[in-house]
C-alpha cells in the first residue's frame, strides 16, 4: 500500500515539475523582445563568444543551457525550452553537438524559430572512432576547437545574422572580421614561437576525437583516438589494443581533456611512458565573450609546448 | 463398432502453422523493405572533382579550410584597396597558407605566385611535397571562390579558368554539408 502511496506522490511531484513552468510561461509572457534589440541564442560555450563578439551591444546573446551543464550529456529541461520562447534566432553547432536544440526548439512556444546553422561553409572532417558509421556521413562536430572553423562559423554567423537584422548587418560583418583578425593573431603568434623549431612533425594520438580541426592547423594528423565515443570509457580489451596500436605506431605525444579526469588515461601513460597534455574542450565554466580566445590561447600553447618536447 | 482416427503425438502442425506464419511476415517485411529503398541524395562527384572530406590529405585538408578563410580576406582586401593583394602581402599579415610558418613546412611548402586575367584572380601554390599536400589553386572569378588540386609539382596551365584546368588533371575541391545527420 505505501508503495502506491508514495508511487502517487511521485507521479504528483512529476506532474507538478512538468506543468508548473508551463504555467509560468503563460503569466509572465517572454517572447516580446524589448524594443528592437535582437536576443539571439547559443547552445555551446564557443557559440557564446563568437555571437557576443559579432553583436557587440546591439544585440542580447541567450544561451539556453545554463553554465556547468555538459553539453554530451545533456537533456532538455522545461525552464530551458521555456527560454526559447523570447529569442529571435538561434545560431547552431548543427553537425552532432548540439543535437538537443532541435527537439527544444520543436517543444517550444517558437516552433518555427529562425536557426543560424554555423557550419554550412565549413568543410567538414569525417567523425572517429565508434561515431564514423553512416558511410562517411557522421562528420566530427567539433570545428570550433580550431581558429580555421571558428573564423569560417564567424563569417556565416554574421551574414546570417546580418539577413535577421538588417538595421545592424554592417556592423555585424565588421565586428566580425576585427574579431577574425584576433583570432588568427592567435595562431599566427604560436606558429611564431614554432619557427626556429625545424622540423616540427608528431605523432599523435587523442583520448576524446575533438582535436583533429585543430592538429590539421598545424600540420597534424591523428594517428589513434582512445575513446570508442564521447565519455565512454573504452573496455580493458580496446585498452590494450590502443596501448598495442600506440606502441606500434611509435607515438610521440597524447593529448587528453581538461575537466575530465579518467583512471584510464593513467594506465596508457604508464604503459607506454609517452607524454601526456591536456586541451581545453570550451565547454566549462561562465559564458562570456572573451572565454573562447582565452581557452583557445591556452590550447595553443600546450600545443606548442607539446610541439618542442618533442623535438629529437 | 467405433473407430476412430487418432493423430500420433507430435507438433508438425504447430511447426508448420508457426513456420508459415515467419514465412509470411519475412515475406512482408522483405516487400516492403524493398518498396521503400532510401533515396540516394548525394549526387554523384563529377571526374574534375573531389569531396574534401574522404578524398584529402590531413594537409590538404587543412589547407583547403584555410583557403577558403583566405578568400574572403582577399575579397575584403581587394575591395579596400582596390587590387588584389600579392602574396607577399599575405604573408606580412600572418595569413595562412601563404604565411611562411612551422605549418606551411609541415603541410607541403607551397610557393605561391598571384595571375591577374581580366576580372579573375589565381593564387597558385606550387607544393614542394606533393606526398603531402598536392599542389593548389585558389581561383577568384565572378563566381566565387574554387579551390582547385592537382598532386603533383605543377605549376597550373597559362589559362586559368575552370575548363583549362579540368582538362589538364586538375580536380575542384568540393565539401558537402548535411544539417543534423544525428538529430
Amino acid at each position: 500500500m505505501s508503495f502506491f502511496l508514495n508511487r502517487r506522490r511521485f507521479l504528483a511531484a512529476t506532474l507538478a515539475a512538468g506543468v508548473l513552468p508551463a504555467s509560468a510561461r503563460a503569466a509572465a509572457p517572454t517572447a516580446a523582445p524589448t524594443a528592437d534589440r535582437k536576443r539571439f541564442g547559443v547552445t555551446l560555450h564557443p557559440y557564446y563568444s563568437y555571437v557576443a563578439n559579432i553583436a557587440g551591444d546591439r544585440a542580447e546573446v541567450v544561451p539556453i543551457i545554463p553554465a556547468g551543464f555538459n553539453p554530451h550529456a545533456y537533456e532538455p529541461r522545461p525552464e530551458d525550452i521555456q527560454r526559447i520562447g523570447g529569442l529571435d534566432a538561434i545560431v547552431l553547432n548543427g553537425i552532432g553537438h548540439d543535437d538537443f536544440a532541435g527537439r527544444m526548439i520543436a517543444a517550444s512556444s517558437r516552433p518555427t524559430l529562425p536557426a543560424v546553422e554555423a557550419n554550412a561553409d565549413v568543410p567538414l572532417l569525417p567523425a572517429a572512432g565508434s561515431a564514423a558509421r553512416a558511410s562517411g556521413k557522421v562528420v566530427n562536430p567539433h570545428s570550433f576547437l580550431s581558429i580555421t572553423g571558428s573564423v569560417l562559423q564567424v563569417a556565416t554567423i554574421a551574414r546570417e545574422l546580418g539577413k535577421l537584422d538588417p538595421a545592424n548587418a554592417d556592423a555585424y560583418t565588421a565586428n566580425a572580421r576585427a574579431y577574425s583578425r584576433r583570432l588568427r593573431q592567435l595562431r599566427a603568434d604560436a606558429l611564431a614561437r614554432l619557427a626556429s623549431a625545424g622540423d616540427t612533425r608528431l605523432r599523435v594520438a587523442t583520448i576524446h576525437g575533438a582535436y583533429d580541426y585543430l592538429l590539421r592547423e598545424f600540420g597534424l594528423e591523428v594517428s589513434a583516438v582512445v575513446e570508442p565515443a564521447h565519455g565512454i570509457e573504452p573496455s580493458p580489451a580496446q585498452l590494450a589494443e590502443t596501448i598495442a596500436t600506440m606502441r606500434k605506431l611509435d607515438v610521440q605525444v597524447i593529448f587528453s581533456e581538461l575537466n575530465f579526469p579518467s583512471a584510464y588515461v593513467e594506465t596508457i601513460r604508464r604503459e607506454t611512458g609517452i607524454r601526456l597534455y591536456a586541451f581545453s574542450h570550451i565547454s566549462h565554466g561562465d559564458y562570456a565573450a572573451d572565454l573562447f580566445e582565452r581557452e583557445m590561447s591556452r590550447n595553443m600553447d600546450t600545443l606548442v609546448q607539446a610541439m618542442l618536447e618533442a623535438r629529437p | 463398432m467405433h473407430q476412430q482416427i487418432v493423430r500420433r503425438a507430435g507438433a508438425e502442425r504447430e511447426t508448420l502453422w508457426v513456420l508459415l506464419a515467419a514465412g509470411l511476415i519475412l515475406a512482408t517485411a522483405g516487400t516492403a523493405v524493398g518498396l521503400r529503398p532510401a533515396p540516394e541524395t548525394d549526387a554523384p562527384l563529377a571526374l574534375h572533382q573531389i569531396d574534401s572530406r574522404t578524398g584529402l590529405t590531413a594537409a590538404e585538408q587543412g589547407l583547403h579550410a584555410d583557403l577558403k578563410v583566405a578568400a574572403d580576406e582577399i575579397a575584403a582586401l581587394r575591395k579596400a584597396d582596390g587590387r588584389a593583394p600579392a602574396p607577399a602581402d599575405l604573408a606580412a599579415q600572418a595569413l595562412p597558407p601563404f604565411a611562411a610558418d612551422a605549418s606551411a613546412t609541415a603541410r607541403g611548402g607551397h610557393a605561391w605566385t598571384l595571375t591577374e586575367s581580366g576580372g579573375s584572380l589565381a593564387y597558385a601554390g606550387l607544393s614542394a611535397a606533393p606526398e603531402t599536400a598536392g599542389s593548389l589553386v585558389l581561383l577568384l572569378d565572378g563566381h566565387g571562390p574554387g579551390i582547385w588540386l592537382k598532386r603533383a609539382a605543377e605549376a597550373p596551365p597559362a589559362r586559368l579558368d575552370e575548363a583549362s584546368l579540368a582538362a589538364a588533371g586538375w580536380k575542384r575541391i568540393t565539401s558537402t554539408f548535411t544539417a543534423g545527420v544525428t538529430r
